[in-house]
């Protein structure tokens, strides 16, 4: 690869124009002419029968123009094939509070609030399930009736041995682990706008990170061919996985729009979009580490149970990724999982930032600290004794094709001072360390089929200018840009030159959505495909005219020339004009598939995990502790992350920023507090994203290991660097005041009593 | 309800405007006057995402009620780029990264707009104190804290040349 | 969320105010930053008919200050102007201590001193949507007879969680209040009633005007520690005001220590002040006293943070910022909790 000129250049968001000016359009700013406002009632009751729905009030209200119920769309959806246990209304059961139960189209807010008050429901409260550990031991009551005992699913694994394992190290430890419940918080509450056009055809502008999977069940459960539906991502406010499976008021506000054959639009509100959740489940990770003196791990073993809430959702894949990312990361030869999905009568969790990984990756990075502390061994160093060699496959058959997590370890390690810090900052401070990894996209769809993940097509006209039509999804990632970025650099051309229309199925051909971390791994390889085949349809004819081969011709700065600066000069548009004789306009198509090899084992479960590539990160985090107080202060977070390649090195710089800020908030101070099932602090106000004060500047560093399959050598950015921050941060503690905190978030109560509890024991010891 | 006829100056224009008495300023904005800039983030008035500026001061358009504002001279984010040219603090959100979802940078835009009238040189913990009630769950603040150093140093710049010019 | 139907009266001056407010006696609710009260309607909490927005209302702006009348803070001032008036930290520390760690910047731009000492009480409980609420048949202050803070009690416990006033009340500040019988002053101590659902001593069409600071409190050392979790927005779960006067010999010569967010109302130490007074520095004159403060607060779990806690953490402030005032020559209030 010469030099490039767009590629790794830090670029602003081809969308940032839109952002800035506050002219770009989300859902909600959406409206259309006769549009109706639509609002969902939602169960005050935690599980309960529902006996039956009166609407006549409703109905009667003047300005009311539809009222659905669980009948008006009984089809079950759920974005796994194996899941399909939700229903966008509920028909028998209510299964948490905020379950839904009924929708109203009105001509204002107000009024379908108002209708919503006159809906009557008879409900039979039901004994409920709030606790996982629990629930997993109902013999009556389930959730669901097909899922005895409220296990929604469970995995048992089990790679070399690790009892041999355990039985070769020097050091064996295990220790409980509890995460609280968190959730995505993006600062757009979802919107769905459903119209009901005159040819009797469904627009749907939603805020979703996964267009396709909607498209498809607005199919399944309206009733209406995929061809006579379109929808369409207007900007996204922010998904974090939040926006990644199909959320009910989208199919309500569809199946109103049918039923009042109107546009109808739902908001929700900020509690309602707690309840849509989907986020980072409790978890509970029982964990054994063994590692020789020398400081080799032997064996990891983990049992890991999460509360998933009442419906499956992602769940399975959650759960299934915390076990098979326990590997990659570092080279364990024996590694034993179970994990368990269970249900509770609270909302659905599911994928969110860092899926599935986060938790249980907190667990064994602090793990191996504690177990640093035991050997008498530097927590950098023991992490530099279990690097991967990469390229290689591990023993749950995950391809590593490409492994910069030893450039990051070193490059934190000098840029924060580790070995000059630890240990050594002084009363109440410390540092700590921790490394993560994540996939770039997975392997394996959800919905099994050969097709690829993702096609992008490129289209010339007379104007030259550059159409790119992709079905990927900007939610705020950059992924409008990183398709204009890869297709002028392939085509020679400005940025400026290139036009994305993205995400609406009418226009864009399929991508599977933006969730763990595809887009510009699979979107990114298929424009990069589409635009070779593009380059290649310019530079036929030119080549042709000139009596050259192909090969000895680039296209850069707008022009086609020859390599060796000889001979051929012609411009773009002329070059274009050549194409186009006999031809017309110029179309190239590009697609994804994840190599064979890259699709992983034979064994059950063994789908999730396999990544065509995975990214790495490593982080050092400084605390300050106030040990009467227990309240802790994160001072300063050096950051490094292997991407592949940065594409735009801006955005790959705000991705890891952005993943160890969330990160941060879920270690020390975000939770949905529960009680009853009931959620206590459905608000910003109480559930407390970190706001400018408690966030320092986050020092990140790009490490760039070009993968030799990513598109020019790119992977993930956007997810792998949260997981590293947690940890992180308990490991600095430690450092700090010599406590290990092993639940999160570590409130100031918690360190507190830690502290204490310490005292107590050094005042035993002395005795 | 029975309306009110009110008169609201928004970006220099002034609207008469027949609304119910009970309508948030932010509601009037992106319904009647189709000013969607300003966003609805959360319902207790804590994320900072609907901040507009009235006479100058960055305030919750969320907690106004808009008949209690037809005095004011009230700026929104669409307000702020002037005769197509964009504000300092736009450009600088663009360059440095500062805008990623998008959906809290018209709040965090009016905060820091207000910020560097006042101050145009501010020091990070002043930046850090000024934007605290905003929330932006995507950036992490580092690059938003690049971009507003970033734009104090461009409108600084600016007002040195100004000066030098009309000597 | 929606906003209640009402209609909305903007009086022009006090007397008007004052005849309104009378006129529709508890249908009428007054609204000046609305930062509390917008939320607060959005979620239900109330349903007032008539609305009177004070913000027109001249003589109930400005601070004005004087070595014969001590300091005037109209009922409109913002906490944005408290907090930047330019004497604050010179006269009344704990003040511009107290009204800088209130919600977050934007919030203090709008929020006025008037509302803020009005505010109403704060319960995990009852700060919820009208669903949220519901769906647990209510509470003692709000449609239901349960108080699920103090289940079989008939007490409200929800929070005084204002944060000037305990701050106020340890510079003996006294509200100047219109009504239809016309203005009285009473001390702000005894404006507080201690009850979640009755909090302030407000007549039938009366409305706070002015909050009056004797010059005889001024130039006492001060500051105000707040629990909370975010350095910005979050109300406080525990606030500690103390100011007090140190003469040249390290004498304390007058002292006062309040808490916020431990009670329903704002409370002073009652001890603090005769144990304080004529005592050099001790550290276990100032265990003392912080055991006093954890004496006077009785925190239930009505926010976030546990009842224990935040009661240990009342003793830490308390013993901090006594430290602190006593031991060095400044008393400036300090932003950071903890
Ligand atoms: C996100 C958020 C965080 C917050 N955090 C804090 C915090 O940390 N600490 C804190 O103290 N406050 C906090 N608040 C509340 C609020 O911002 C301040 O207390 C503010 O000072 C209230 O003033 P206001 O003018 O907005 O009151 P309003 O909302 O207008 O009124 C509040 C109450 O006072 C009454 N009232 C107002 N003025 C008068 C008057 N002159 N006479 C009689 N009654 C009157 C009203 O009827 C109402 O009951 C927060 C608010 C929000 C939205």
């Amino acid at each position: 690869m010469g030099e490039m000129n767009v590629i790794g250049k830090r670029m602003a968001m081809t969308d940032a124009r839109a952002k800035v000016t506050g002219l770009g359009r989300y859902a909600d700013d959406l409206s259309v002419p006769g549009m109706l406002y639509g609002r969902i009632l939602h169960s005050p009751h935690p599980h309960a029968r529902i006996r039956s729905v009166d609407t006549l009030a409703a109905e009667a209200l003047e300005g009311v123009k539809a009222v659905a119920t669980g009948r008006d769309a009984p089809t079950p959806y759920g974005i796994l094939p194996i899941g399909h246990d939700e229903r966008v209304l509920a028909l028998d059961k209510a299964r948490y509070i905020g379950d839904n139960v009924a929708a109203v189209a009105a001509t204002s807010p107000e009024i379908a609030e108002e209708a919503l008050r006159l809906i009557r429901v008879d409900y039979e409260p039901l004994p409920a399930w709030f606790d996982p550990l629990e629930s997993m031991k109902a013999e009556e009551n389930w959730i669901h009736e097909k899922r005895a005992h409220n296990i929604e699913k469970e995995y048992h694994h089990h790679f070399g041995n690790v009892d041999e394992g355990f039985a070769q190290a020097d050091f064996v430890l295990e220790d409980r682990y509890y995460c609280g419940e968190v959730t995505h918080a993006a600062m757009e509450p979802h919107s769905t706008l459903a119209v009901w056009e005159p040819n009797e055809r469904l627009t749907v502008y939603s805020s979703t990170q996964v267009p396709f999977y909607l498209h498809r069940t607005l199919s399944a459960v309206c009733e209406m061919p995929m061809s006579r539906i379109r929808v369409v991502k207007p900007l996204v406010g922010g998904g974090f996985g939040g926006k990644s499976e199909i959320i009910p008021l989208e199919v309500a506000a569809s199946v109103l729009a049918k039923k009042a054959r109107r546009p109808v639009k739902i908001t929700y509100t900020r509690e309602e979009v707690f309840y849509a959740h989907r986020g980072r489940p409790i978890t509970i990770v029982d964990l054994k580490l063994g590692i020789t003196k020398e400081g080799r791990i032997t064996a990891a073993q983990a049992r890991i149970v999460q509360d998933g809430g009442a419906y499956c959702g992602y769940g399975p894949v959650t759960v299934l990724y915390s076990g098979a990312l326990l590997n990659a990361l570092y080279d364990i030869p024996n590694v034993k999982f179970d994990g368990f999905r269970v249900l509770t009568n609270k909302p659905a969790c599911g994928a969110m930032r860092g899926h599935g990984t986060v938790n249980a990756r907190f667990a064994f990075e602090s793990m191996l600290d504690q177990i640093a502390a035991r050997a008498g061994l530097d927590p950098v160093e023991l992490r530099r004794r279990n690097l991967l060699k990469a390229p290689c496959t591990t023993p749950n058959g995950l391809r590593v094709t490409s492994y910069g997590l030893p450039e990051c370890i070193e490059r934190v390690a000098e840029r924060s001072g580790w070995a000059e810090k630890r240990g050594k900052l002084g009363k109440g401070r410390g540092i700590g360390f921790a490394c993560s990894h994540y996939v770039s996209g997975a392997a394996n769809p959800i919905i099994r089929s050969n097709m690829p993940h993702t096609t992008v097509n490129i289209k010339i006209d007379r104007d030259a200018g550059i159409t790119v039509y992709s079905g990927a999804s900007e939610i705020g990632q950059g992924s409008d840009t990183m398709h204009v970025q890869i297709v002028a650099e392939v085509l020679g051309v400005r940025p400026e030159r290139v036009n994305l229309v993205a995400a609406d199925t009418e226009l864009t051909p399929v991508d599977l959505g933006s969730y763990s971390s595809r887009v510009t791994f699979m979107a990114g390889n298929a424009c990069l495909n589409a635009a070779r085949n593009m380059r290649a349809q310019i530079l036929g004819p030119v080549a042709r005219q000139f009596d050259c081969e192909t090969d000895d011709l680039e296209m850069r700065d707008e022009t086609i020339v020859s390599k060796n600066g000889a001979g051929v000069s012609m411009s773009f548009d002329d070059a274009v004009a050549l194409a186009m004789v006999g031809e017309g306009a110029l179309v190239a198509k590009g697609t994804y598939a994840p190599p064979e090899q890259a699709r992983g084992g034979k064994f059950k479960g063994a789908g999730v995990g396999p990544s065509p590539s995975y990214s790495y990160s490593a982080q050092a985090v400084e605390v300050k502790v106030d040990r009467e107080t227990g309240q802790v202060k994160v001072e300063r977070v050096v950051a490094a992350h292997d991407c592949g390649r940065a594409l735009n090195p801006l955005t790959v710089d705000g991705q890891v920023q952005g993943s160890v800020y969330m990160g941060m908030g879920q270690a020390v101070q975000e939770e949905m507090v529960w009680r009853e099932g009931r959620l206590m602090n459905p608000s910003f106000l109480e559930y407390r994203l970190p706001t400018t004060l408690e966030t320092p500047q986050i020092e990140s560093i790009i490490v760039e290991s070009i993968d030799p399959e990513g598109p020019f050598g790119a992977k993930e950015a956007g997810e792998g660097s949260l997981a590293a921050a947690i940890p992180a941060i308990a490991n600095a503690i430690y450092d700090a005041v010599g406590v290990r905190i092993t639940d999160v978030p570590i409130t100031p109560e918690r360190v507190l009593a830690a502290l204490r509890a310490k005292e107590e024991a050094e005042k035993g010891g002395a005795r | 309800m029975t309306k009110e006829l009110i008169r609201l100056k928004v970006n220099g224009e002034t609207h008469e405007l027949a609304i119910a008495p009970n309508k948030l300023l932010l509601d009037v904005l992106r319904e009647d006057l189709g000013l969607t800039g300003s966003k609805r983030g959360c319902d207790d008035s804590s994320c900072g995402c609907c901040t507009v500026l009235i006479d100058g001061m960055p305030m919750l358009s969320c907690v106004a009620l808009a008949t209690s504002y037809q005095d004011a001279e009230i700026t929104t984010v669409e307000g702020l780029a002037r005769d197509g040219e964009l504000d300092p603090v736009q450009e600088a959100f663009m360059s440095w990264g500062g805008a990623q979802c998008g959906f809290c940078t018209p709040g965090f835009l009016m905060t820091t707009h207000a910020l560097l009238e006042k101050n145009p040189d501010p020091t990070l913990d002043q930046v850090r104190e000024a934007l605290a009630s905003n929330i932006c769950r995507c950036t992490g603040y580092t690059q938003i804290y690049e971009s507003v150093l970033a734009a104090a140093q461009k409108i600084r710049e600016k007002r040195k040349n100004e000066i030098a010019i009309s000597k | 969320m929606t906003m209640p139907g009402f209609r909305v009266i903007r009086p022009s001056s006090v007397d008007e105010a004052v005849r309104v407010l009378a006129d529709n006696g508890p249908e009428a609710m007054v609204i000046a930053g609305g930062t509390d009260v917008v939320p607060n309607l959005q979620m239900r909490l109330f349903a007032p008919r008539v609305l009177v927005d004070i913000k027109g209302i001249g003589e109930l702006r400005g601070i004005t200050c004087n070595d014969r009348v001590g300091l005037r803070m109209g009922a409109l001032t913002t906490l944005t102007e408290i907090a930047e008036w330019k004497f604050v930290e010179r006269c009344f520390p704990v003040l511009g201590s107290a009204v800088r760690s209130v919600a977050g910047p934007l919030q203090r731009n709008m929020g006025t001193i008037g509302g803020n000492l009005c505010l109403e009480t704060r319960c995990l409980w009852y700060n919820q949507s009208e669903f949220w609420r519901q769906s647990l048949g209510g509470c003692l202050k709000k449609q239901g007879d349960v108080c699920h803070v103090a289940p079989g009690g008939q007490r409200c416990w929800a929070v005084w969680s204002g944060d000037s006033a305990p701050a106020l009340l340890t510079v003996e500040a006294e509200l100047e209040i219109a009504g239809p019988g016309g203005r009285r002053r009473i001390p702000l101590a005894e404006f507080y009633r201690n009850d979640g659902m009755n909090r302030i001593a407000l007549g039938r069409g009366e409305l706070v005007v002015a909050v009056h600071v004797p010059v005889s409190s001024a130039f006492r050392r001060g500051v105000y520690r707040k629990l909370r979790v975010r350095d910005s927005i979050d109300y406080p779960l525990a606030g500690v005001a103390v100011a007090m006067k140190v003469d040249g010999q390290g004498i304390c010569r007058a002292a006062r220590v309040a808490l916020a967010a431990v009670n329903p109302a704002p409370q002073l130490v009652h001890a603090a002040a005769e144990r304080l007074e004529g005592k050099r520095y001790s550290a276990e004159l100032v265990e003392e006293i912080a055991h006093e403060a954890i004496r006077t607060a009785k925190p239930l779990t009505t926010s976030a943070s546990t009842p224990v806690y935040r009661r240990d953490m009342v003793r830490l402030f308390t013993r901090r910022a006594l430290e602190e005032l006593w031991q060095t020559r400044r008393g400036n209030g300090e932003k950071r909790a903890g």
